[in-house]
């Protein structure tokens, strides 16, 4: 023990104390280059750079960079490249950013170019002007999607499910998971259990008559909306229909591991152009339904742009930029590979172009597309900053109602009060 | 004066790469961040000055602080004497002149390397999860495990299991502080008869205790740094119902999530200072406790 003095041990200990770290930045510029950066799965990514590709061939001139990453870390790395002034050129947006990012003023408008070098004229209309934010275009409309109840068309057929799936309500829906429960003798439960899925929650405080959010921006669905919500779901848990709480509580689960893919539950949640990525994970055929609706209440489900094309405030090349924005929309060759991967466009041409080619389950989400347009009610307003907060707390709370360990009344009240503290803090 | 040149300027040589490295590069972002901690920042617009808004905010509305603080004491409070322990067990059955020491040693390093990647912590929630190894070794013996992850009253437990295994550096350090421990001393102990117990609590913890003092330093300053493990097996957010909200993820997911990196600049200054208290506790309170052998001052 001779070696080890006290002064040694004590400089040696101050040393490993602090830690802090600024993201480093970088900045490159070239002309007669566009860099593209969009969130993907290894499906879109392929498509992606197929599209890229076929661009580059027919404009030589004209190099695009690719660069893709997951949605996790897609508006990590964003808001690292905005403070750096260093976005890429095209950026893809979510409706429920896009305000926060014309706000701070890191996109430019597209008006000026639509009708010389962007072809919109003939594009449908509301899907379109779900890029505009204070009457000025801000983001183009790659495809369109809607909420969706996914399910297993076997286990609804061995049940002897006749159900309307489009004009359904609630109760339909508790019948329908009782019958496929008990036909599988238990080992298939009717439904994932919905209680943290915000997404359709939204749509129970819609069927309820009002919004999520109130149009300045305010918390607007009702401690009693959250209650009677997670009240339902938890009559369906006593009930042994819905899918072990064990495995609800586990947030964001990749689509490989929900309740249909992995066969436990006959129906899950989710969006309508994810369709093509759940079959491919799902042993059974699926189907499209509506998500209920409320007997004698408002339409809940909407059609919302899912995804954007947008021109960043840093671009430099806006030319070439543009040119390729508009391959992206009208180019039959690239349209065609883009397919309906990322939603349904809004070019009635292109949709028809798209039409005799289709697999059968883009068949299904354009059918499904179809069936719902007089069923859903209007675009809600995009979510003020802090929503994505919103919905981790929702998460966050409804866990503990979820595992029993908080009464629904008391963790509804708790939510409601959270949300509007944390909408408050983030204006 | 040169005398001290002479004693110490091969020392600061060979800490030259680090100095260096320190001015250039972390200096610039340690004080930006300083700066930051009192203003509003959001990354896009310019940084907006707000005084001490940032920790009054901290200490008075956000009930999530608490509750990350909560999390990160427990969690301190439980690894590291578990992995100290265990750390020290291990260094004792491997100090017995084997000779295939060198083998053993590795060996059981191997979990500290392997330990804080990401492969192993999903590793950890595939083996905790309802229907994962754990339970079904459990439901061999008849045991109806809990699911250990997802439920809010037993998960932290697992990442203190992950943080024991983890018993690597510590270990090596005790290795070391045990063969310094003169012979002659334990060959007294057994010509008096004294039990073994008794030459552990009498003889090596004594002369152990400047090894254990820091390794109680460092892995206490480690274990508020836990970062990676708790964040993979939350799924980044804390959860199950915030049982998992490390300090470090709360300030991760206020800073590149929420994006304000103002206020967890301000989270990052406080941690900086718990980990000075905590260190500083050690250090004052270490002269009634560890006794150095060739103490001159």
């Amino acid at each position: 023990m001779t070696k080890l003095t006290r002064r040694a041990l004590l400089g040696t200990i101050g040393a490993a104390a602090a830690a802090s770290a600024l993201p480093a930045m970088s900045a490159f510029a070239a002309d007669r280059s566009i860099r593209h950066y969009w969130w993907g799965n290894p499906e879109r990514d392929k498509r992606t750079f197929a599209v890229i590709d076929a661009f580059q061939k027919k404009n030589a001139g004209i190099k695009v960079s690719g660069e893709t990453i997951g949605w996790g870390d897609y508006w990590t790395k964003m808001a690292t490249q905005t403070a750096g002034r260093n976005m890429a050129d095209l950026v893809q947006m979510d409706y429920r950013f896009l305000f926060e990012y014309v706000n701070r003023g890191a996109l430019k408008p597209l008006d000026e170019f639509a009708g010389k070098n962007l072809m919109i004229a003939d594009f449908d209309k509301g899907p379109l002007d779900g890029g505009r934010v204070d009457g000025k275009l801000y983001a183009l409309n790659i495809g369109s999607n809607s909420q969706v109840m996914v399910h297993n068309t076997r286990a609804f057929q061995e049940a002897g499910i006749d159900a309307d799936l489009i004009n359904w309500t609630w109760d339909d829906f508790a019948k329908v998971c009782e019958k496929i429960t008990s036909k599988s003798g238990g080992k298939m439960k009717g439904s994932d259990d919905l209680s943290l899925m915000i997404e359709t929650f939204e749509s129970w405080v819609r069927q309820n008559g009002r919004e999520f959010y109130s149009p300045d921006g305010k918390v607007a669905a009702t401690a009693a909306d959250v209650s009677s919500w997670w009240q339902m779901w938890a009559d369906l848990r006593k009930a042994g229909v819905v899918r072990d709480k064990n495995k609800t509580v586990i947030l964001d689960p990749p689509i490989a591991e929900s309740g249909i893919a992995v066969g436990d539950t006959a129906m899950s949640h989710y969006w309508s152009n994810q369709l093509v990525g759940i079959q491919a994970v799902s042993k059974d055929k699926i189907g499209a339904a509506m998500v209920p609706h409320k007997a004698g209440g408002k339409p809940g489900q909407f059609i919302k742009p899912s995804m954007f094309l947008s021109l960043s405030r840093d671009a430099k090349d806006t030319e070439a930029a543009i040119a390729y924005m508009n391959a992206w929309v009208n180019d039959p060759e690239i349209t065609g590979i883009l397919g309906l991967e990322r939603g349904i466009p809004c070019s009635p041409k292109i949709r028809a172009a798209l039409a005799p080619k289709l697999t059968e389950v883009e068949k299904l989400s354009v059918d499904y597309f179809t069936a719902i347009q007089s069923k859903v009610g209007p675009l809600p307003l995009p979510a003020p900053k802090g929503a994505g907060e919103v919905r981790d707390a929702f998460m966050r709370i409804g866990t503990d109602v979820v595992l029993g360990k908080v009464e629904v009344a008391k963790a509804a009240g708790t939510f409601i009060e959270d949300a509007q503290a944390i909408i408050e803090r983030a204006q | 004066m040169r005398r001290f040149f002479a004693r110490n300027a091969p020392a600061y040589v060979f800490l030259l790469p680090w100095l260096i490295g320190f001015f250039l590069l972390a200096l610039g972002p340690i004080l930006a961040s300083l700066y930051l901690s009192f203003t509003r920042y959001d990354m896009v617009s310019a940084p907006r000055w707000i005084g001490w808004g940032n920790y009054e905010y901290m200490f008075t509305r956000d009930r999530r602080f608490w509750k990350a603080l909560e999390v990160t004491f427990s969690y301190v409070a439980l690894a590291v004497p578990a992995r100290l322990i265990m750390a020290l067990g291990v260094a004792m059955l491997l100090d017995k002149g084997l000779r295939t020491i060198g083998v053993y040693r590795a060996i059981f390093y191997l979990p500290s390397l392997l330990g804080a990647s990401i492969a192993i912590a999903i590793l950890w929630r595939q083996l905790f999860a309802a229907d994962g190894v754990v339970n079904q070794v459990l439901a061999m013996v008849g045991i109806q495990g809990a699911s250990w992850i997802t439920d809010p009253d037993t998960s932290l437990y697992t990442l203190v299991v992950l943080a024991m295994w983890q018993f690597g550096s510590p270990m090596l350090i005790f290795l070391a502080g045990l063969r310094g421990i003169p012979r002659d001393l334990y060959e007294a102990a057994e010509i008096d008869g004294t039990p073994r117990w008794r030459q552990f609590t009498r003889i090596t913890l004594p002369l152990l205790a400047p090894v254990i003092f820091f390794n109680l330093v460092l892995q206490t300053i480690e274990s508020f740094k836990t970062f990676s493990s708790a964040f993979i097996i939350s799924n980044g957010t804390g959860a199950p119902a915030d049982s998992l909200l490390f300090y470090t993820v709360y300030l991760f997911n206020e800073a590149f999530k929420f994006f304000r990196m103002g206020y967890a600049s301000a989270l990052a200054w406080f941690l900086l200072v718990i980990i000075a208290a905590f260190t500083a506790i050690a250090f004052f309170t270490s002269k009634y406790w560890v006794h150095y052998e060739n103490e001159r001052d």
